[in-house]
């Protein structure tokens, strides 16, 4: 694929690179004055040269065929001057060639032997001019161009009756076509001034009207990026920019639809979420009420009926038995009570979060042989019973996180109400973990402490880092 | 890259047409010219009066004074001058050495320097020649009397056929040229008069026979554009004279080099050129008709 390596070869190139950043460098207003103005100037000043070298040409041809029309006409009105000597109308024929043809610099007859007869010069005469366009009696004519102090000029010499006469010269000067090609030419440049800057206007006014609905683009699209999905862009144009407003218009609507499902599905699942808690939550109530109420009296009847048993045994052997069974029964129902306590303190539904942390946390130091610094500041009102719920189980979990990986020798907890939010920090002096680690593990007890903190509008935070401890803040409005 | 040449091409394709100047010349450095020296010998000046235009003039005579010139073995200046009143004082202040002058010059000549006789030409045979009065050839005119209010060209104000024969004309009709016709101009040669009738710019004008026969020869639609309504009573032929002050052996011998001049070929060849035969002697008695007239035109005015 020749022609696919040699487009990969120009767009890597560092030249195509130069130029991109080179070009890029500059916004579109500039881009766009830049062309105009390029092209404006390039047209210009190459159609100024162009038609200056051209007239420039055709100038210098035209006083060339003058120089020779002249000098014949010089030549044949001379000749009868001439031979009769008649010097002083050969004199007044020069100064009048010279007054009737301004760009005749200088008009000259000389006769045969080289002798001037008559010139136009005045008091002398340039020694140099006559032998700088020596002429052959035979010759129709001959023109040099010569280079004076004064400029350009054609030099034509005539012989005059095939020379038996002598020659006729005239000089025609550059200067006025020089003056002539000098103003043609600030003309041009005055018009490519102007015409520039009736360019730069039209380029402004062009640059507002394609970038107008770019800027407006950016800014939707900046707009869109911030979620605001009903952002949408004025139609300004038929034109390619028209149909790109059109599709970023479309583009947007489509976000905005796909937003309003992906809201609608999380809500979905949120409500779901809240129902999958709300009935666990009941769940554990029934099964910790049940537990207490029927498990516990069961066992605290069997308990009873095992102490008269026991009382009225008459065998010590029996009764040493009974007393085994007995103290089985109260471990049991101990171990009931805590399960009870674990699934969900009836203590929280019946005297609120404060409580119910107290009472957790005292059970807490005793069963795991940990202290636990608790501050509860505010929360002198019972709140939203989830809001309880969740902030409670949070740092239940996190409690249980610390007994059983954290190794710690210490841990606190601070819970306060203020201004209208509730917040808590759970902090340990333990192990501390990896928190990306325990992300890519899939451990789904901190992302469920946080889906609960989301449900309730509030944010939960981890900070913890290998040896350093771990402390987690959580806070949500009431 | 291919660009960048291309624009080059673009822009040099106007500058490089400009041409190079030959030579430089300081136009303000004004020096005297220098004097004509004068030459080690001293040319044979020779005038040829203006009888024909100056240029016809260096036509005709070149050879005859190239001629003149190995004959005496001396440069010869053509001088010309465009009256013959010019030619004549020059003969009289020496400044000319020969001159070939018309009858009516060397009548004035004659009178009042005593001009010298050396030769005359001889032309188809004979030693006189006519006034002819040509129009144009469409003309109605066919005498004097039809040019009434026409403008004329003469010739010279002293010519005899140019100037003096068509006034007489005039005269004898009773009228002055400045009453006949309508406006009158001076052509200074009579080759340019016969051109100013061809041309339409004179309707009429009186010439030399000679020059008419010579210029017709020359330039056919002459003839053509011209016709000839009168001719005139033989004068003397335009004698060739010297200064009464010319010194005798050159006067001898340019009297013998212009009647040997037949006898050379190349005196044949400068013969042909200017349209004589041969040169002769000739006596002051061939121009007597020639005072008559100038007397009778000084005389009726």
């Amino acid at each position: 694929m020749p022609i696919h390596n040699s487009q990969f070869t120009i767009h890597n190139s560092p030249f195509f690179a130069r130029f991109w950043r080179f070009a890029g460098s500059f916004s579109v207003r500039t881009k766009i004055l830049g062309i105009v103005l390029a092209l404006v100037l390039l047209l210009g000043v190459g159609v100024t040269v162009q038609v200056r070298g051209v007239l420039a040409q055709a100038l210098e041809q035209r006083l060339q065929e003058q120089s020779v029309s002249v000098a014949r006409d010089v030549a044949a009105r001379a000749t009868d001057m001439i031979l009769i000597n008649d010097l002083f109308s050969l004199h007044q024929l020069l100064v009048e060639t010279q007054v009737n043809n301004p760009d005749v610099r200088y008009a000259f007859v000389t006769a045969p032997d080289g002798a001037v007869l008559a010139h136009t010069f005045g008091p002398g005469f340039p020694p140099d001019l006559l032998a700088a366009n020596p002429v052959r009696a035979r010759d129709h004519h001959q023109t040099v161009l010569l280079q004076t102090d004064e400029g350009m000029v054609w030099d034509t010499a005539v012989p005059i009756f095939e020379g038996k006469a002598g020659v006729a010269r005239v000089g025609l000067s550059e200067a006025s076509m020089q003056i002539t090609i000098a103003a043609l030419t600030g003309q041009m440049l005055l018009t490519t001034v102007i015409v520039s800057a009736v360019g730069i206007a039209a380029a402004t006014l062009l640059t507002w009207v394609v970038t107008r609905p770019i800027i407006d683009l950016k800014q939707a699209a900046e707009a869109v990026g911030q979620g605001d999905f009903q952002r949408r862009v004025a139609p300004w144009a038929n034109d390619e920019i028209g149909e790109l407003a059109g599709a970023f218009n479309a583009m947007t609507a489509d976000l905005a639809q796909a937003e309003q499902e992906r809201a609608e599905r999380d809500h979905l699942r949120s409500q779901l979420l809240e129902k999958v808690i709300a009935a666990q939550e009941e769940e554990r109530r029934r099964i910790a009420r049940e537990l207490h109420d029927e498990t516990g009296q069961s066992l605290t009847s069997l308990m009873v009926h095992l102490q008269m048993v026991n009382q009225q045994c008459p065998l010590p052997e029996t009764r040493e038995q009974l007393d085994g069974v007995r103290s089985l029964v109260a471990q049991t129902l101990d171990n009931v009570h805590n399960l009870a306590l674990e699934l969900r303190p009836s203590v929280l539904d019946d005297l609120g979060l404060a409580a119910a942390l107290r009472r957790y946390v005292r059970d807490y130091q005793t069963r795991y042989a940990l202290e636990v610094d608790l501050e509860i500041v505010g929360l002198e009102e019972r709140l939203n019973p989830a809001l309880e719920t969740a902030v409670y189980r949070i740092i239940q979990e996190s409690l249980t996180n610390i007994a059983r990986h954290a190794q710690a020798h210490m841990a606190s907890v601070l819970l306060e109400q203020r201004h209208g939010r509730i917040r808590a920090i759970i902090e340990d002096d333990g192990v501390g973990f990896d928190w990306e680690a325990v992300k890519s593990n899939g451990r789904l007890g901190l992302y469920g402490m946080r889906e609960r903190v989301e449900l309730l509008n509030g944010t939960l935070t981890i900070e913890s880092e290998p040896g350093q401890g771990t402390s987690i803040f959580v806070e949500a409005p009431l | 890259m291919r660009y960048y040449l291309l624009l080059l091409a673009f822009f040099s394709l106007a500058g490089c047409a400009a041409p190079a100047a030959e030579a430089s010349v300081n136009l303000s450095d004004l020096q005297p010219l220098p004097e004509v020296s004068a030459t080690a010998v001293t040319p044979l000046r020779v005038a040829v009066a203006a009888i024909i235009s100056p240029k016809g003039t260096v036509q005709s005579y070149t050879p005859l004074l190239t001629y003149l010139s190995a004959e005496l073995d001396r440069p010869v200046e053509l001088v010309q001058r465009r009256t013959y009143g010019e030619v004549n004082d020059l003969i009289e202040s020496g400044d000319i050495d020969l001159a070939f002058v018309c009858t009516s010059a060397y009548v004035v000549g004659k009178r009042e320097f005593d001009m010298q006789l050396l030769a005359a030409p001889q032309v188809m045979g004979d030693t006189v020649y006519h006034s002819l009065l040509i129009v144009p050839t469409d003309s109605p005119a066919q005498s004097m009397a039809d040019l009434r209010g026409a403008v004329f060209a003469f010739t010279d104000p002293i010519s005899t056929s140019g100037r003096n024969y068509p006034i007489r004309l005039v005269q004898q009709m009773g009228e002055t040229p400045e009453s006949f016709f309508s406006r009158t101009f001076y052509t200074y040669s009579h080759d340019d008069a016969i051109r100013a009738v061809a041309n339409l710019v004179a309707d009429g004008a009186a010439v030399d026979s000679l020059v008419y026969a010579f210029a017709v020869e020359r330039e056919p639609e002459l003839a053509e554009k011209t016709r000839v309504i009168h001719t005139s009573p033989a004068f003397g032929i335009p004698p060739v004279v010297v200064s009464p002050n010319a010194r005798p052996q050159l006067v001898a011998d340019l009297q013998t080099a212009l009647l040997q001049m037949h006898t050379s070929a190349a005196g044949r060849i400068a013969l042909k050129t200017a349209g004589i035969d041969r040169f002769v002697l000739i006596d002051d008695a061939a121009y007597e008709s020639v005072r008559e007239l100038e007397t009778a035109v000084s005389r009726d005015p």
